[in-house]
């Protein structure tokens, strides 16, 4: 993977965003759009927090909004990577359009006629080493990219991924995190297919967070898409306040796309992720991070280990968040 | 005359650092052990009678009643597994000092399970239970006799690994993984609980050096103490790159002993029985008003060891394994 630089005329991190938009997604897509170190190459839409299709329309009104109608939108699958249709979509969290029922525009495109697997595979096959994927929903098309094409781990340079909760509780229940229960199957298939991953959980994003008055700044700065932004997410701040009696909301998507942007504002721990996909604890992630001899073969041993964060400087990434949704120019 | 003393059952596969525990109840004058119940887990459970034996006749107490539990978890014929490699063939390190020759006694018919219930019932709001191995006996209890969780005083667990990893796997800590169907029944049950997770006695650990001073000490038990852990050390070596033990089951009893050892954290626990997690224990900390219903929900709480004294837990633990 090429070294991301800040000297002028340097190399941009290709990034191909998988979504389901989602107002921290919406942030998180218009974060990248103003980040110099990334070049947005393509979107691909998942289920999760709306349902696919829904993810498509806003994908492609989120571009619209960015004026970036050269980015690709991919749709991706529908149901679980074995075929189950989903029941838990986030409308509680999200509004039943996704962007806090504020009945986004319609785009002025369509999605691209390949697939959301498809096109992943192919960009990657096309730049080996070169695409990090920035994964912000449950990983169904990931995990097909990865079934339907041996070479896809090799080829894709690094997949960033939000999802987990790693020494935590979940957001869904106690065990699970939502983007992880929302594709269990999905979820253990990418995180140990070998493909070098940086997995950053719960544990992480709820550290770091916009009060209401730091959204309120977003919206009266000459930032270009403050006002937007802050109709938005005023669903978003209702459910925060109702479900975690905070007067904020967590930066889960942004805080994951900081991590391509600088991913110098994070600790890594490294080792093995597994997901649980039975019982009450399905969607429960469980990182090995000893040094442990087990007594016996453990279902974490003899597979590929990924780097999941384990620190967060809170501040600087809020404040990189915030700098760049107001149009400041970057530190 | 003094405050009556706590009456103890406990129940025990021996296992080393259950021999420690169970030698500090005998040097405590506070709590009284009114009998020891043995399950599988660090040994097969007819090696955990013969070991209770031994080590109520070590404390020169052969009249403690010692009653036989359960040889397998509840769903299965067998243990999954018995950790002989941590605590050797004879539970002793190797030592097999429990010959015969040096226990009289016998084990008393009635079984575990019927023991806790008899004794319990017997001494309404005044039984402590200290569980230090798979919870089996304990769920047999609760489902055989419904006042059995409300006459029990407290029962204190030695098991599970909160927020921290297993010590059979990343997920699971041995106890809960021996029966992870007995171990959410207990859980869940709404007796008075507190359990001392790993993620608790992972932090308190006697080096070679405290070990040899505790058998130079000169005192009834201290050669004891060190010649049955010198496996358990190589193995503590081997495993985990610790140059010493973990005082697992000492530091759940030092708890019984002193509760200002520990502080709690009070939530729901559930464990996952099925797939690769089987036996991990997940504490609701309850921090989000859920959206939809879950399985923590509507089930009573328990004390969750949250911090540890780890220094004065091992003064204690040092200080009763030296009384002459």
């Amino acid at each position: 993977m090429p070294p991301a630089f800040t000297v002028m005329g340097a190399s941009k991190k290709k990034i191909i965003i998988d979504t389901d938009p989602g107002i921290d997604d919406a942030m998180a897509i218009l974060l990248a759009f103003e980040s110099p170190e990334l070049e947005v190459i393509g979107l691909t839409t998942t289920y999760g927090n709306v349902r696919t299709q829904m993810a498509t329309y806003n994908a492609l009104h989120l571009c619209d909004v960015g004026g970036r109608d050269d980015i690709p939108v991919a749709q991706g699958l529908e149901t679980s990577l074995r075929g189950e249709v989903k029941n838990r979509i986030a409308d509680f969290v999200h509004g039943n359009d996704g962007l806090g029922n504020t009945n986004p525009a319609p785009p002025k495109r369509s999605a691209i006629a390949q697939s959301a697997p498809e096109f992943l595979i192919q960009k990657c096959k096309e730049l080996p080493g070169e695409i990090t994927i920035v994964a912000l929903g449950p990983l169904t098309n990931i995990a097909k990219a990865v079934e339907d094409d041996p070479t896809f781990v090799k080829n894709v340079g690094q997949i960033i991924i939000l999802g987990g909760a790693f020494m935590v509780n979940g957001n869904v229940n106690p065990a699970a995190e939502a983007n992880v229960f929302g594709d269990p199957e999905a979820a253990d298939i990418v995180f140990t297919c070998g493909a070098d991953i940086v997995v950053i959980g719960i544990n992480i994003t709820h550290q770091v967070y916009f009060t209401d008055k730091e959204m309120e700044e977003v919206r009266d700065s000459k930032g270009k898409y403050g006002g937007y932004l802050y109709k938005a997410s005023k669903f978003y701040f209702d459910y925060h306040h109702s479900s975690y009696d905070i007067d904020a909301i967590y930066l889960h998507d942004p805080t994951t796309m900081v991590a391509a942007i600088d991913p110098s504002l994070f600790t890594y721990s490294t080792g093995v992720v597994r997901v649980q996909t039975d019982g009450i604890c399905r969607g429960l992630t469980v990182f090995n991070n000893t040094t442990k001899k087990w007594a016996e073969t453990t279902a974490w041993c003899n597979l590929p280990p990924v780097k999941v964060a384990v620190t967060v400087d809170a501040p600087a990434v809020t404040k990189l968040v915030k700098d760049r949704l107001m149009g400041l120019a970057s530190s | 005359m003094g405050p009556p003393r706590r009456k103890l059952i406990i129940d025990t596969d021996p296992g080393i650092d259950d021999a420690m525990a169970i030698l500090m109840a005998f040097q405590s004058p506070e709590v009284e052990v009114i009998g020891l119940t043995t399950v599988f887990g660090n040994v097969p459970t007819p090696i955990a009678t013969t070991n209770a034996l031994y080590l109520c006749a070590l404390a020169d107490c052969p009249e403690v009643p010692v009653a036989e539990g359960a040889w397998a978890p509840l769903t299965k014929s067998e243990p999954t597994r018995i950790s002989d490699y941590a605590h050797g063939e004879d539970g002793f390190g190797n030592t097999h000092v429990a010959n015969p020759g040096f226990v009289k006694a016998e084990k008393v018919d009635q079984s575990a399970c019927d023991f806790l219930i008899e004794k319990v019932a017997q001494h309404p709001g005044e039984v402590t239970v200290v569980a230090l191995g798979p919870l089996t006996n304990l769920a047999l209890a609760v489902r055989k006799d419904p006042s059995f969780v409300k006459n029990v005083k407290e029962l204190c667990i030695l098991g599970g690994a909160f927020f921290a990893s297993g010590n059979v796997n990343p997920a699971a800590e041995f106890n809960i993984y021996s029966d992870p169907d007995a171990a959410d029944i207990v859980f869940t049950a709404g007796m008075n609980t507190r359990v001392i997770g790993i993620n608790l006695t992972t932090q308190v650990i006697l080096n070679d050096k405290e070990l040899t001073d505790i058998k130079d000490s000169g005192t009834k038990y201290g050669k004891y103490v060190h010649d049955i852990t010198r496996f358990y050390m190589y193995w503590h070596v081997t495993s985990d790159g610790v140059d010493g033990i973990f005082l697992h089951d000492p530091t759940c009893m030092a708890a019984v002993l002193d509760p200002s050892l520990v502080t709690y954290r009070t939530g729901v626990v559930r464990v996952e029985t099925q797939g690769i997690c089987a036996g991990l224990t997940l504490l609701d900390m309850g921090l989000k008003g859920w959206n939809s219903s879950n399985l923590w929900m509507h089930q009573p709480p328990i004390k969750v060891g949250w911090t540890v004294e780890a220094n004065r837990v091992k003064e204690l633990v040092k200080n009763l394994l030296t009384k002459p």
